[in-house]
Formats: structure tokens, sequence, C-alpha cells
């Protein structure tokens, strides 16, 4: 194996840790809304240090590969997404990081009856899903994969969209408890933002391995086989 | 006048560092003069085992003056004279007692031009054994075929060991020489250019032999390329008018070089 | 324009200078060896060449004269081989620039372009009279040695400055001495060259005749040498000698002798070429 394919190797593998550490940052996330484990919480916002610090690692690597062995072609384009897909995956800890802080304020466990109005159980479902589609399209090379992450987005889109709404309802019965429901009411902002950061990794992976851009365009789902 | 203060400074502390093995290859303040002209310029740099050292630099900037003082190849220039120390694991190898024989076992080399003898592909190789007076032919023979592997060139060659060394292309050539260098158990290989000649495929090839050769050796290659210490390098020292410029981790040195110069030279802005 | 059509035609003329030197070349030397033959070939025969001298020319033969030729080939061949080679490798791998060693080399150079008689002098006063080798073989070898050791040294260091210096780089890089270096590379690369340079520089000194004169071979000689410190006689001497001769049939003789000492030196010559065309072949860089 050459030198630049080692190097390579390294950055994949370690692109390979940030997913899976986010993707535990998520999932740890969810389980401590759901169960109010205020410890689990308390965990993710030390985790969070872990993530910065990949993340400069990746940086760093991604630097010193561009400046050392000029790639070019599909290891120019592996090294630009995973410089992108770092940045993305960074800010989907922020967004887990920030949703273990809100959980840590709410000061006790949170009606189910109420989580389920609100979809977030589902958000959840979806956005980790997404996650999982991503890292193993990513691990496996796989676009189709990587192009099923476009439609579940729009699903947390529409969660988003109609969570105006429920949320105003749930104030008006119960407007003693606003602030919890305007926590809730952040947390899905964030789930959504998950979902659209999950999203740009895909794009870029479809970009790495087929050298498409999908950014800024409509009906990427169906920019595949038909178009193609 | 200047260099004589600065050598009488530095005197005790470097046979202080002499005992310090760390280093596979040392420089204290080495001055190197063709005569009248100095092409080096108080050189002290410190080279770990085990990695690839990058000299590079423009034409002329005494890169590889300074590669061949490490196996004393400059001995035979006329007029040739140096002051300060080279060490290897930590001992002069300007004193009277060192044998040039000696020191070139420890020390390989490969040129900028593929050099092999004009014999055979089998003869190349264990040149450096045979004038070791080493007779015992299933010993040169085991060692001719480890060393061919070694620079990854066995598999192409090993129909016909007795082939012209001359028939093969430049960068098999190339390979043989380095094969011909590891024969003798070198544990220091110094290049120079060794891929200045090849085309890109073939320079590729060696490129990628240096990193695995570095596992066992300690490397030192001059090269007109920066691209290429880039790849391959761990170390890079940036000379400049027999001067070292700068001398650093190859990341450091490609990402925020300390000197202007430095960075002038690497991003070809070179004036 | 009209200046390349001025520079075509001075390119023409120039052409042609050359060819009609050439040409004029060849036929002096055409001119010269049919006439050679046309006299001596029919003198030439196997009597004529075992043949003993003597007074009458029907009965004279040049044993003894390219016996005594050969014996003083062998003996220079060996006294300046070793002697001038050495010398060459010395200048050429060992000398420093050193005042001394560049006088060495002008001398040298300059010693090739005295005239023979002059060796022939020297031959007398060191190999003959100071250190009494006589009117030897010896002697005449001796002296023919030192006038074809500048050649031999410089064709020895031209032969070796052939050799690419990074064969030398590579040898000595690998550890090997500078004379394992010479053996091994260095001589058996270059020794096509330095054999050329030694056979051109004999069959020079084969046809050499004024030193030889000068240290006393004589014309005359009744028995074949056996020994390097026998009296002796070479062909161009005898040759000289029957070409002096006022009876027509010596001048036949001579014709006849300088057949086969052509034929020696024509001989030798082919060696070299030979041995060059073979070296050029087997070793490219």
């Amino acid at each position: 194996m050459s030198h630049l394919d080692t190097e390579l190797k390294l950055l994949n593998d370690d692109i390979l840790e940030m997913m899976h550490l986010v993707k535990g940052q998520l999932e740890n996330g969810r389980d401590a809304f759901m169960n109010f484990d205020e410890e689990l919480a308390h965990a993710i916002t030390v985790n969070e240090r872990r993530v910065d610090a990949l993340e400069l690692k990746i940086d760093r690597d991604c630097e010193n590969i561009l400046a050392l062995f000029n790639p070019v072609a599909v290891d120019l384009r592996f090294v630009i997404a995973s410089f992108k897909i770092n940045t993305d995956l960074e800010r989907l800890g922020d967004h887990a990081d920030s949703i273990a802080k809100y959980i840590l304020d709410f000061g006790g466990p949170i009606d189910e009856t109420v989580i389920k109005t609100m979809q977030i159980d589902e958000m959840y479902e979806v956005a980790i899903q997404m996650l999982n589609n991503v890292f193993d399209a990513f691990a496996t090379d796989d676009t189709q994969l990587a192009r099923k992450v476009f439609r579940q987005d729009q699903i947390l889109n529409e969660i988003n969209r109609n969570v105006s709404q429920t949320a105003a309802e749930l104030i008006q019965k119960d407007p003693e408890n606003i602030q919890l429901y305007l926590y809730l009411f952040s947390i899905i902002r964030k789930l959504e933002r998950v979902g659209d950061l999950t999203k740009n990794t895909a794009e870029e992976i479809i970009f790495y391995i087929e050298a498409k851009v999908l950014k800024h365009k409509k009906d990427k789902y169906k920019n595949n086989r038909e178009n193609s | 006048m200047q260099v004589k203060t600065q050598r009488n400074d530095i005197q005790p502390k470097s046979t202080k560092d002499m005992a310090n093995t760390r280093y596979k290859l040392q420089t204290k303040n080495i001055n190197v003069f063709y005569g009248q002209f100095q092409a080096i310029n108080n050189i002290s740099l410190d080279i770990a085992p085990n990695s690839v050292t990058a000299f590079i630099g423009p034409s002329g900037c005494g890169k590889s003056t300074l590669l061949r003082l490490f196996n004393r190849m400059n001995d035979y220039i006329e007029g040739f004279r140096h002051e300060g120390k080279v060490l290897i694991d930590g001992e002069d190898i300007y004193t009277q007692d060192v044998k040039l024989e000696e020191l070139r076992k420890k020390v390989g080399m490969v040129f900028q031009k593929p050099n092999p003898f004009p014999k055979s592909i089998f003869e190349n190789v264990a040149y450096g054994l045979k004038i070791q007076g080493i007779k015992d032919k299933n010993f040169i023979e085991e060692r001719v075929i480890e060393s061919l592997k070694q620079a990854t060139l066995y598999d192409e060659v090993k129909d016909d060991l007795n082939k012209q060394a001359l028939a093969l292309s430049g960068g098999q050539q190339q390979r043989l020489c380095i094969a011909r260098a590891l024969a003798v158990k070198p544990s220091i290989i110094l290049m120079d250019e060794p891929t200045s000649a090849l085309d890109p495929i073939s320079s590729d090839k060696i490129e990628d032999l240096i990193y695995e050769l570095k596992n066992k050796y300690t490397i030192v290659v001059v090269t007109h390329n920066m691209q290429q210490a880039g790849r391959i390098s761990d170390h890079t020292a940036f000379l400049y008018m027999g001067k070292l410029i700068e001398f650093d981790k190859t990341k450091k040195i490609f990402t925020n070089p300390e000197k202007e110069r430095t960075q002038n030279y690497i991003t070809g802005r070179f004036g | 324009m009209n200046k390349q059509r001025l520079n075509r035609n001075k390119d023409k003329l120039f052409q042609g200078m050359g060819i009609t030197a050439t040409v004029f070349c060849m036929i002096i030397l055409v001119i010269f060896i049919s006439f050679v033959l046309y006299q001596g070939l029919d003198r030439l025969s196997w009597d004529f060449i075992v043949g003993l001298p003597s007074r009458f020319a029907g009965n004279a033969g040049i044993y003894t004269a390219w016996i005594g030729t050969l014996w003083v080939m062998v003996l220079t061949t060996l006294i300046s081989f070793p002697i001038g080679v050495g010398a060459g490798i010395y200048l050429e791998e060992y000398g420093k620039k050193s005042r001394l060693n560049t006088l060495l080399e002008i001398n040298i150079t300059n010693l090739a372009g005295v005239p023979s008689i002059i060796y022939g002098l020297l031959g007398l006063e060191v190999f003959v009279r100071i250190m009494k080798m006589g009117n030897s073989i010896l002697a005449g070898a001796s002296t023919l040695s030192l006038l074809i050791l500048p050649i031999i040294i410089v064709s020895t260091r031209e032969a070796i400055r052939a050799v690419p210096k990074t064969i030398k780089e590579a040898s000595l890089a690998l550890g090997a001495s500078r004379w394992q270096t010479i053996r091994s590379q260095i001589l058996p690369a270059s020794f096509g060259g330095i054999l050329t340079g030694v056979i051109l520089a004999i069959s020079r000194a084969v046809g050499e005749t004024a030193p030889l004169i000068v240290i006393g071979a004589l014309a005359y000689v009744p028995f074949a040498p056996t020994g390097p410190l026998d009296e002796f006689t070479v062909l161009p001497i005898q040759i000289f000698n029957w070409v002096t001769r006022p009876q027509h049939e010596f001048v036949i003789n001579a014709a006849a002798a300088i057949i086969v000492l052509l034929a020696i030196t024509f001989m030798l010559n082919g060696i070299a070429v030979y041995l060059r065309y073979r070296w050029q072949k087997k070793i490219r860089w």
C-alpha cells in the first residue's frame, strides 16, 4: 500500500470513528430524553469534548494530506468530502450537546403523551435511522443508501413544519408548563437541523463517490439511475 | 573569523552531545569548503533513526554536499575541506581510525542516475558482498534474493538473474541499485535525487519503496521535487546558499513554515 | 536568400575538398602498396621467410630479422604494458592535482612528440653503456618501450576516463577500496580501450628503425637470436640495409620484406580495431 493510501485509510478510519461517536451522542440523547436520565445527559456534555478533539485532528489530517500529497481525482474528492463531513458531524455533536443541556434543565421526566403528540420520539427514530444509513453508505461506498436519506429528511421537515401548530395548542391547553413546551420546541428544531446536517453528509458522500454535486438541487433522490 | 568564534562557543556542547545516540545521524556546526568556495555554512542537524529526511532547496544550495558528508563521498573532490563534526550513532566519522570501507557498509547510497555495473543482475547485487571477501555461494545467493525482494524487484527479474543489468528499464535499474545497496545490510541509506531520471510511474514505485524501507532504515533523500519531499519524508530540511534555513517535521514545513524564505520556496514564489 | 545559397555552396566546396583529400591519400597508399606488391610478391616464398641472411641476394632470407622483430615486440610489450598502464592508472585515479603531477602530465604529452632518434641516443647511453646491456634485444626493447610509453599512458588515461564516474562512485559507495574499484570495475570496463592503445603503440614500435640503428642493432646477424641478451636485427633495419645496396636484386628483397612488415603491422591494427569494436558492443552506458 502506498503512503497516500495509508494516509487516506487513516483518515477514513477517523471519519468512521467520528460518525460512531456522534451517533452515540444522539442515541444517548434519546435515551436520556425518554427516560429522563440526567447522568447520561451529563455524560453527553462531557463526551462533546472528545468530538471536538477528533474534529481538530481530522482537520489537521486533511490539511496535511492536501499539503503533502497533493491528491487528485477521487483522492482529492475524498479528502474534500471528509473535510466537510467532519464539520457537519461536529455540528451534529453540538446539537446533541445542546439537547443534553435542555434535558438537564427540565427538572423532571416528561409526560409520554406530550412526547407522542409532539412526535419527538418519531423524530429521534428517523434521525438515528438517517445517521445509520449515512454511516453505512460511507463505510460501504453505497450511494443508493445515501440517497435514502433525502426522503427521510422530508419526514423530519414535515414534523418540524407541524410543530408550531401542535406546540401552540399544547401551550393553550396547559399554559403553566410553557417553558417545558418551549424546550421541547427547541429540541425539535435541533433535530430538524440534525436531519439537515445528515443530508449534507449524504451529499458529500455522493460527491466523493460519483463526483456529482447535489447541493441546492430539488428532487435529489430521483437523481440516480434514471437521470444519470 | 566569525565561523571560528562560533565553533569555539559550541565545542564543549558538542562533546557533551556525543554520547547522545538518540539520533542516527548528526552534524555539528559543519562547514564545507571546495577550495575557496564555501559550500556548507555552519549546519547542525539531527536525524532520528528509522525516519525519512528530505533535503530540499534550489540547485547548488549544498544539499548533495551535505548528503555526501555522511558517507564521505566528498573526500574525492578536489579541494574538499571541512570543519565541524559529522556523527553516526554518536561517533565522529571523520577521524583517522574510521575505515571508509566499514563506514560505507553502514551507509548505503543510491545515485541520481541509475548506475548498475555492466554485469548481470546477480553480480550487481552480489558485488558489495564479494568485495568484502565473502565466498559462501549459498549465503550470497540468499542475500541477493532477499535484497531483490526488499527492493520489490525480485518478481520482475526472478526468471533470469543472469540477465545483463543494463537491459532493465530505468526504474528497474534504480531498484536494482537500491537492492545492491541493501545487500551489504546498511542501517542508513542516502539517496541523491533517486527519481529525477525516471518516469512518473517508476518514480512512484521508488517512493513507495522508500516508504516501506523506512521501517528498517534511516533514509536521507535529496530531492528537487518538493511534492516528493512532502510525500515521502517525515522531516524536511530546507537549504539555501549552503545554509540550513529550516529543519522541521515535513507536515510543519508544508503547512506552516517558520521562515518566509522556506514559504517562498515551497510555494514556488522564489525570487 | 542569397546568403543561404552562398552557405550551401561553401558547404559543397568544403565537402569536395574533404573528398579530394581522402581520395588523394587513398590513391597514394594504393600506388605505394601495389608497387611494393608488384616488385616483391614474386620474391616472397617460404625459403625467403625462413632463410638466413646472405651476401647473395638470391639466397638471402629474412628469418633472423623477423625473429628479431618478434623478440623485440614481445619484450617491448612486456616492459611497456605494465609500466604504461600502471602510470596511466596512477595519473588518472590516484594522482591529486599537485604541481608535480601537472608537470608530469605535461611532460608525458610532450614526450610523445620527441623524435625517435633522440630516444635511440638515450637508450644508447643508458641501456647499452651505463646498464651494460650491449647491443642486445633487451636494450632495443627497453628503448622502444620508452618511445611508446607516452602513447600507452595517454591512451590508458583516455580509456579510463571513458568509464562513467557514476560506476566508480557506485563501487566506492558500496565499500570497495580504490584498488577493488579499479580492478573489478574500471579496468574491465576500460580494458578494450587500453588494449587498443597498447596494440597501436606496439605496431608503431615494430616499424621503428632509427633508435635501433643508434643503439647498434646490426643489419647482418648470421643466426636467429635465442635470448634477450643476443645481438639482433629487425625487419625495418634489414629493409633499410637492402634498399641502400646498389644491386637491383636486393631492392626486390626489400620489397618482399616490406610486404611481410606491412602484413605484421596491418594484422596488429586489425586486432586493435576488432577489440575496440567488441568492447563498444559489449559495454554501453
